[in-house]
């Protein structure tokens, strides 16, 4: 178990001779979510941990890989600061315990949580890392101050791309400050398509929603956050929430409270465990189905739901992601990518066997004229193929 | 002076059969007369200059490919180019090379407020967006201070920033998707109107790669609601330190403005001069501050500024009571280049981002350079992210002017580096800044950023001679030994 940079440059230069590659890994509670590694070694990061840096004024901090996302989290939260894109931990669902997850995997998988449809995506957090590539070369790039355009924004392109471009070692990040107070409106009892259409009405209101979610009666029901909000038994509600001062979070609920007056309306004062289930799948632990997300457009949310013909599912992002409990199979694989060449987006088996998830494409295909791109972008951090080989494309 | 890339002869003596082919790629956008193709001879890095060996402005996304599918196959440079407003010569032509503009491209294909995007040729400028969709209270949040002019293509090159930024992000957190056109003449999409992408986020690196990845034949943007409130400050101080401080401090309070702009005495007393705004005189430094949101958050934020600002020694606190109050305000910063103008015929905008902290240091710093490199030199930036600009005037014509305002510029961005900080903010390294690469990146670090390249434009024949120190070929790629990447510590910088 390497215990620093240079001693997992040093294993990754040694693979290179022997041609042997590796599944990387920090606590492994991601492990089973992408295709099913092609690597006989496991490569554990999980002894780079701890905070490097943290400079509040200067809205920055720095860690070493496999910090736990709880760890950063806490330090945060003592500043009054947060990371904006609400790292989700995933962990739970796919059967590990909760709070496991660590800097690393949530970048590496881009595990962000409801705050996404107003504060982006984990890449547009991420400012600076440090890594190793397939040639064993440790890496710098980007940098520690959050306007910065010198040299490509390869600390991006880490995010989401499994470990196969890289083994990550350092992280930093932009952080924000966070809000004094957060409250949700409820539209209780509405039914998907006018909930999915109230959450876009809402996205595009001065307010600033940084959760917009709808949850059906099934969802509602499964959920304990849902049963502490008072709304488990609802028959489906669209949730808004909104964030700020005292003062200006009243306005803005005042606000949402006028526009959608028709709805039957209930605020909840303490969303946080709410959104923290939205965004970490929480409905789906301990429940056997395998999981399936799909991406689209707003607007196309609806139709990609039916579509879909999910019976138990929600939907995050104002609709522009949606959570689905289906099966890990071709027919089902078939259904939502037809979804996806009509409507545009990407569809991705989230939780699935071993089996099915080498078998099925985990990841939407990529186009004709991109594949190739791909593969040599791969290739420019991984010529061998040696870090985590066919996590994402069964090829690469 | 920075050395430009050596031409192809051959090249050169094949103008008229290239400019024939293109002809027939793009029938009525060719031009391969000198005096015509001296418009397009550079960029707003205005002491290089380069005529480009022809020029071609496509209307099409077809058309595009075409130009690079010829352009591959007969070994020819491409330089693409927008408006030319880049200040770091990003778009400054090679002389054997085709330059692609593409300003004719410049419609607004569709603006889709129930999924708040709009989708956009590259052409087409950075302000008309918002003003395609400000009456339905929308606007499109990065706002460079060459707006009126710069088009979106090229910002998604630059990833450009503005005044904005610090709270509403650059434009790689508005930009949605991309159609690209590869080197080879493929066309691929990126992202769209749908969150993320499946597969590798590519649009995260073609966004600031400053062209040498594709062409961006249609962007999709994100859109945003119009706060409905915005307070507008404008704070005067007796010493640089104190103003430095009172940024630390908005920010420690966990304030996040839409704006918070500096400017120093030099920049005051020439903008004054130029557009009267109206500025403290005597003040050594102001802040322009702005912060919005709904009405009792703006109203909120900026009496917590102003306690701030007033406990930390400021002369003067005044917020703007009127729409056209504001507007001077703002237009005196928003002058600032111009103004200089006015000083001497030639102006080199640095760009390097610092720690907040170091911010009078470096001030201190960049005014002691001024007086050894016996240079003007005046600061207006970004504070709030540490986005310094300090601006050098200099006299192109007399001897050696240029060559020391070029080295004062190259000390205030090492500077800027040995304090944690970077190259560039927004600007974009281009050929200006390429030397200086090595001052934040290894060589191993460049080559990992080249071999990026590689992948994209395996000839090197996008941009070239921008961005990177040294230009290496590309075969080495995939073939590299142990011995060969390995070196302890290679990767620690070199000061």
């Amino acid at each position: 178990m390497p215990r620093n940079e240079a001693e997992i440059a040093d294993a990754v230069a040694g693979a290179m001779e022997r041609g042997t590659a590796f599944e990387i890994i920090s606590r492994g509670g991601k492990r089973n979510f992408g295709r099913p590694v092609a690597a006989g070694t496991i490569l554990d990061v999980g002894a780079l941990s701890g905070i490097l840096k943290y400079e509040p004024e200067e809205l920055v901090v720095s860690a070493r890989a496999a910090t736990p996302l709880a760890e950063i989290e806490a330090a945060l939260a003592e500043r009054r600061q947060m990371l904006g894109f609400a790292p989700a931990d995933w962990s739970a669902l796919f059967g590990g315990y909760a709070g496991g997850a660590t800097l690393a995997g949530t970048v590496a998988t881009n595990a962000c949580g409801t705050r996404r449809v107003k504060a982006g995506a984990v890449r547009d957090h991420v400012i600076g890392c440090r890594f190793v590539n397939g040639s064993g070369e440790a890496i710098k790039a980007g940098g520690n101050v959050i306007k910065n355009v010198t040299g490509f924004d390869i600390p991006k392109l880490m995010c989401g791309a499994f470990g196969t471009l890289g083994v990550l070692t350092e992280l930093t990040f932009r952080v924000v400050p966070k809000p004094a107070r957060s409250a949700t409106l409820a539209l209780r009892n509405c039914a998907a398509e006018p909930g999915l259409r109230a959450l876009r009405q809402a996205a595009g209101l001065p307010v600033e929603p940084t959760g917009l979610s709808y949850l059906p009666a099934r969802a509602l029901v499964a959920s304990p956050a849902a049963r502490a909000a008072g709304l488990a038994s609802d028959d489906g509600a669209a949730l808004i929430r909104v964030e700020g001062g005292t003062e200006a979070l009243n306005e803005k609920l005042a606000i949402l409270r006028r526009i959608f007056a028709a709805f039957d309306v209930a605020t909840v004062e303490d969303d946080t465990a709410l959104f923290r289930e939205i965004g970490e799948g929480g409905v789906f632990v301990g429940r056997a189905t395998d999981i399936w997300r799909l991406c689209v457009a707003s607007s196309a949310a609806y139709a990609a739901l039916q579509a879909s013909k999910a019976q138990f599912w929600y939907a995050d992002w104002a609709g522009g992601l949606l959570w689905l409990g289906l099966p890990a199979d071709e027919e089902t694989a078939r259904r939502l990518r037809g979804v996806t060449a009509q409507l545009g987006g990407h569809a991705t088996l989230m939780r699935g066997s071993a089996e099915a998830r080498a078998r099925l494409a985990v990841f939407e295909p990529e186009a004709r004229a991109r594949l190739p791109l791909t593969a040599a972008v791969k290739a420019a951090f991984d010529p061998q193929r040696l870090l985590n080989p066919g996590r994402m494309v069964e090829e690469l | 002076m920075l050395e430009l890339l050596e031409p192809d002869q051959g090249l050169l003596a094949r103008r008229k059969e290239i400019a024939a082919a293109l002809a027939a790629i793009v029938p009525d956008g060719t031009i391969s007369d000198e005096a015509t193709l001296t418009a397009y001879d550079g960029d707003a890095l205005t002491a290089y200059r380069q005529t480009p060996l022809v020029c071609v402005l496509p209307k099409t996304a077809d058309e595009v490919a075409g130009v690079l599918r010829y352009a591959a196959r007969e070994h020819i440079r491409i330089v693409p180019r927008g408006a030319g407003t880049s200040l770091s010569g990003g778009a400054l032509p090679a002389a054997d090379g085709i330059l692609l503009g593409l300003a004719r491209m410049n419609r607004i294909l569709e603006v889709d407020y129930e999924n708040r995007c709009a989708v956009v040729q590259p052409g087409v400028t950075n302000a008309s967006v918002t003003r395609a969709v400000e009456k339905a209270g929308f606007y499109y949040a990065p706002d460079p201070s060459s707006q009126i002019a710069c088009t979106i293509g090229g910002n998604v090159a630059e990833n450009s920033g503005g005044i904005h930024c610090l709270k509403y992000g650059l434009t790689t957190q508005n930009l949605m998707g991309v159609e690209l056109v590869l080197m080879n003449g493929e066309r691929v999409r990126l992202g769209g109107k749908h969150a993320g992408d499946s597969g590798l986020d590519l649009l995260s690196v073609v966004c600031g790669s400053e062209g040498l990845l594709g062409v961006v034949t249609e962007a999709t943007l994100r859109i945003l609601p119009r706060a409905p409130a915005t307070r507008t400050l404008l704070i005067a101080f007796d010493s640089v330190r104190d103003a430095g401080e009172t940024v630390a401090a908005i920010i420690a309070a966990g304030i996040i403005p839409a704006a918070l702009e500096f400017m120093d005495r030099a920049c005051i007393a020439t903008v004054e001069a130029f557009c009267a705004p109206g500025y403290p005189a005597n003040a050594e430094a102001i802040l322009i501050v702005e912060v919005d949101g709904m009405a009792v958050e703006a109203a909120e934020e900026a009496r917590h500024i102003a306690d701030i600002a007033k406990t930390l020694r400021a002369s003067r606190v005044h917020e703007c009571t009127s729409v056209e109050e504001r507007a001077r305000v703002w237009s005196g910063r928003k002058a600032a280049f111009g103004a200089m103008g006015r000083l001497k015929p030639d102006l080199l905008c640095m760009d390097g981002t610092i720690p907040r902290r170091a911010l009078a240091d470096v001030l201190e710093a960049i005014a002691a350079l001024a007086e050894k490199y016996r240079l003007g030199c005046c600061n207006v930036f970004h504070a709030g992210d540490g986005n310094l600009h300090p601006l050098i005037v200099f006299d192109v014509m007399a001897p050696g002017e240029l060559e020391r305002a070029e080295e004062f510029g190259a000390d205030i961005l090492r500077l800027c580096v040995a304090k944690g900080g970077v190259l560039t903010g927004e600007h974009g390294v281009g050929v200006e800044k390429k030397a200086l690469m090595g001052e934040m990146f290894s060589e191993t670090d460049l080559r990992q950023q080249e071999r990026l390249k590689c992948a994209f434009d395996g000839e090197n024949l996008l941009n070239p001679g921008k961005v990177f120190p040294t230009l290496h070929a590309c075969v080495e790629r995939g073939h590299m030994r142990v011995h060969a990447g390995r070196m302890p510590f290679g990767n620690l910088p070199r000061m």
